[in-house]
């Protein structure tokens, strides 16, 4: 048992639990933080496959970010004043039927796989080949990735503000 | 931990998220759901561009998390507008596209 | 651009032009009737139109015969193009038969016509101009049908002449029984008209051709020996049996008399009724390969001669009197011609045109003048109207045959035709339908004309635009007669003692006649009922219940067979649909049921696409 695979094993736990969590605990305002955890150990599932940049843009912009604007949505959208917020879930069954479906149909696949694949030595770092790549062959992408962010902001505010 | 380890904690994640978006009566809670899904992508994004030593896992990773963020924005204004009109974000209710 | 020209055939231009120009004035006059209403509206102007189209091709077509009279030209473009030679052609076949039609046709409708315009004169005038493009139309047809090429254009033209014959029968449309006949007359002739066409059709399949022309050669080159000839000439002879009102297809003639006179005069008499006739001449070349049908046809056609002359006899409609007249006499023409005699045939045709038409004008003039169709309502007509009188005196000896006037001559060769090819019955029915038919003629004659005066109306000499047809045709009756006898030539003689037994038939059946309601010496009513006279005068007054068995035929079978259809049609038919369309809107329905409108229920969709593919991924794509 190596420490990676240990570190694997508890954040694998972590992730899942939290997962479950989210989608299954009846308080929605709960569920948001349980869902940031969840984020962090994806973030920390990065850091396992040797990707410290992704887990800071993970942390930074899902854990934070957008669990930041989900929490002001709920507020926006309940009507508080003391009042809990409830979930109760429609037919449990039917989604666990068919999400599980979903699973075993993903991992029928996976187990015809070869059994282990052995990781590749790392040769280079890979953040300045990321930057280098998204100037590069991806410079277009990410152009087209601002002007994405910028129309989803017009959106937003537009969508978000009051009628006067 | 091998590559199949990881594509299965994604599978699972991505189970969970599916079920969440299926079973929450409340909007939010499905876009919830809907970022779980998301994020067990990005795993597999990941744990492919590392077993294979490809960078471009991991540039795409970039531009799904970017894009999930703006989603999210967007999505939730929606909801908000929603509650603006119908005073409700059940699921359950929301049923004007009925044919 | 012209078709190869047949063989032995003459191809001048100048022919051929004229008999189109003889077609096609009254096809022009009928299309202008019928596109400029207002003129068409205006009865009397119509009239004109018309009249003057079919004098203008009158002179055309006696032009025509005089100067080509012995010749044959024709003249064909392609109708139906197809590889080898176009399928079906169009054009006109100039030769002594059709030439000697064209006459016939367009002299008897010039005179009808001009006639019309006084028997018509009571009419309104939208109805007359309708009137006047019908027999535009008529003329058009009758002189396309003589001058055909080949048969199927023979056989749209046809189809042309019925219609109008039931457009002219239904004139009166207001009035049920007018329009009944019509019908009738419509259905019975579309029943020989069916063997006609089936016939065309299968001799077109076993020699690929409906040209005149070239059947002819085949025949002659001994190349027409196929099977089933026989067949089809029978079928294309049922087309002459139902036009020609051949038994047992001659029932609608006589209703056909619901027409106006001028009409009865023109279609039911000289012209369209023997189109029959003319198409069996004109074919005769097909016939004599199937002498059995020939036999059959002078069989059938001396029966129907005794058959309606016997029906004549107990009519009192002068009208219907005169339909059965024509009916027998159709059956004299077309026994000629089964008897192998058809120039005899046709001679009878010309005159009997000239005659019959001139005696149905001068019943319409009789009817004009006193109201009623009734003989036993007329009487002493002779003293008002002795114009009148002589020159239906006049057509009837023509009609009886007697020397010098046309019919003899042309009954005469009938007579000797048959009695030459050997069918001794068929003799023996046609020379007691010459006693027959003096006596019934004169029993009108007398009973009309002559004896005791009654008291209603007053009857006068009809207007000169009704007598000048009337002597017009007196005069060619008369002259026609001596331009025969001096000839001596057209028409057989057979044995010597057959012209002095016609004459003598004849004057039998007068005397008996003068006897009977001239004289009263012998009571009709007693004569009548001796046996066997009692057994045909009471089969007779029924007409022979062959109307009664069509009818039954018709109720029983036909419009059994409607409802049955109609059944089907609203049960099964429309059941099929209306299952078709229900399953739609139940599908509808229940398809609808998906659009529940929650979005979860859409990604459960979705789910499910996402788990069906993995399955094909996973067995498929192995």
């Amino acid at each position: 048992m190596t420490l990676e695979m240990v570190g694997f094993w508890m954040v694998a736990a972590v992730l899942v639990a939290s997962s479950l969590a989210v989608v299954l605990t009846p308080n929605l305002f709960h569920a948001v933080l349980y869902l940031a955890a969840a984020l962090v150990a994806t973030g920390l599932v990065f850091l396992l496959l040797d990707s410290p940049f992704l887990f800071a843009v993970q942390l930074l912009l899902y854990a934070v970010g957008v669990m930041t604007v989900v929490v002001f949505a709920i507020m926006l959208t309940e009507r508080l004043v003391g009042e809990r917020i409830v979930q109760t879930s429609r037919s449990l069954l039917n989604g666990a039927v068919v999400a599980g479906a979903v699973f075993v149909g993903v991992v029928g696949f996976l187990i015809r796989a070869p059994r282990s694949v052995l990781r590749p030595t790392l040769d280079a770092d890979a953040i300045p080949a990321i930057g280098r790549a998204l100037v590069g062959p991806f410079a277009v992408t990410l152009e087209l990735l601002g002007l994405l962010l910028v129309v989803a902001l017009l959106g937003a505010l537009y969508f978000a503000r009051t009628d006067e | 931990m091998s590559l199949n380890a990881y594509l299965t904690l994604a599978a699972l994640v991505f189970a969970i998220g599916l079920f969440g978006v299926l079973t929450r009566r409340n909007a939010i809670g499905i876009l919830l759901g809907i970022e779980l899904m998301l994020n067990a992508v990005n795993i597999n994004l990941v744990a492919f561009a590392r077993f294979h030593g490809d960078l471009r896992g991991l540039v795409f990773t970039l531009f799904t998390i970017a894009i999930t963020v703006a989603e999210v924005a967007v999505g939730l204004a929606i909801v908000i507008v929603i509650f603006r009109v119908r005073r409700t974000v059940e699921a359950d209710r929301l049923d004007l596209l009925r044919g | 651009m012209p078709t190869a020209v047949p063989h032995g055939v003459g191809l001048d231009p100048a022919a051929t032009n004229m008999a189109l120009l003889v077609v096609l004035l009254p096809f022009v006059a009928f299309v202008l009737l019928a596109v400029v209403a207002p003129l068409r509206r205006r009865g009397q102007a119509a009239g004109a139109v018309s009249i003057a189209a079919i004098a203008v091709a009158f002179l055309a077509a006696l032009f025509s015969w005089f100067v080509w009279k012995g010749d044959a030209h024709v003249q064909t473009w392609a109708w139906i193009p197809a590889d080898e030679g176009p399928t079906a052609t169009v054009g006109v076949l100039l030769d002594p038969l059709s030439n000697a039609m064209l006459v016939l046709v367009t002299l008897v409708s010039l005179l009808v016509q001009i006639y019309s315009l006084a028997y018509l004169r009571d009419e309104r005038a939208p109805s007359l101009g309708r009137y006047y493009t019908y027999q535009s139309l008529f003329a058009f047809s009758m002189l396309g049908l003589v001058l055909s090429p080949s048969f199927i254009q023979m056989f749209v033209f046809w189809e042309l002449v019925g219609l109008c014959s039931y457009l002219l029968i239904g004139y009166w449309y207001e009035r049920p029984s007018a329009a009944r006949a019509a019908v009738k007359a419509f259905w019975i002739t579309k029943l020989g008209d069916l063997g006609f066409v089936i016939g065309i059709v299968m001799l077109w399949t076993a020699t690929g051709t409906f040209e005149f022309h070239a059947l002819f050669a085949l025949a002659q080159e001994h190349a027409l020996a196929i099977e089933g000839l026989g067949t089809i000439m029978l079928l294309i002879y049922l087309g002459a049996v139902g036009k020609s009102a051949q038994f047992p297809l001659h029932v609608w003639l006589p209703d056909a008399m619901e027409g106006p006179a001028p009409v009865s005069a023109l279609i039911h008499a000289a012209t369209m009724v023997t189109a029959g006739v003319f198409m069996v001449t004109r074919a005769q070349p097909l016939f004599v390969l199937v002498p059995d049908v020939l036999v059959l046809m002078g069989w059938v056609g001396a029966f129907t001669a005794l058959l309606a002359a016997t029906l004549a006899c107990v009519e009192s409609d002068i009208k219907r009197v005169l339909a059965y007249s024509t009916v027998s006499q159709l059956g004299y023409m077309m026994a000629a011609v089964g008897a192998g005699a058809p120039d005899a045939g046709f001679l009878h045709l010309l005159t009997h045109g000239l005659f019959k038409a001139l005696l149905f004008l001068g019943a319409g003039a009789v009817i004009h003048a006193v109201g009623t169709n009734d003989i036993f309502r007329m009487g002493g007509l002779f003293r008002t109207m002795p114009q009148t009188g002589v020159v239906f005196i006049v057509g009837t000896l023509a009609l009886a045959g007697l020397p010098p006037l046309a019919g003899f001559f042309s009954k005469e060769a009938v007579l000797a035709g048959v009695w030459d090819s050997g069918m001794t019955w068929p003799f023996l029915m046609l020379a007691l339908s010459v006693l027959l038919t003096a006596f019934y003629m004169f029993r009108v004659v007398f009973l009309t004309f002559f004896g005791r005066v009654p008291a209603t109306g007053h009857p006068h000499e009809p207007s000169w635009t009704m007598r000048g047809p009337l002597w017009v045709l007196a005069t060619l009756t008369v002259l026609v007669g001596i331009r025969l006898a001096a000839g001596s030539l057209r028409g057989r003689h057979g044995p010597g003692w057959l012209a002095p037994l016609s004459v003598a038939a004849a004057l039998g059946g007068i005397a008996l006649a003068w006897a009977m309601y001239q004289r009263g010496a012998v009571d009709p009513g007693r004569l009548a009922a001796t046996f066997p006279l009692s057994v045909i005068d009471a089969l007779a007054r029924r007409r022979y219940g062959i109307d009664g068995l069509y009818a039954g035929l018709y109720r029983g079978f036909i419009l059994a067979f409607s409802r049955l259809i109609g059944w089907i049609d609203r049960y099964l038919v429309d059941g099929v649909l209306n299952f078709v369309s229900a399953l739609t809107l139940r599908g509808g329905d229940l398809l609808r049921r998906i659009q529940s409108g929650y979005a979860q229920d859409y990604v459960y969709g979705v789910a499910f696409g996402v788990l069906l593919l993995l399955v094909w991924a996973q067995w498929w794509a192995r």
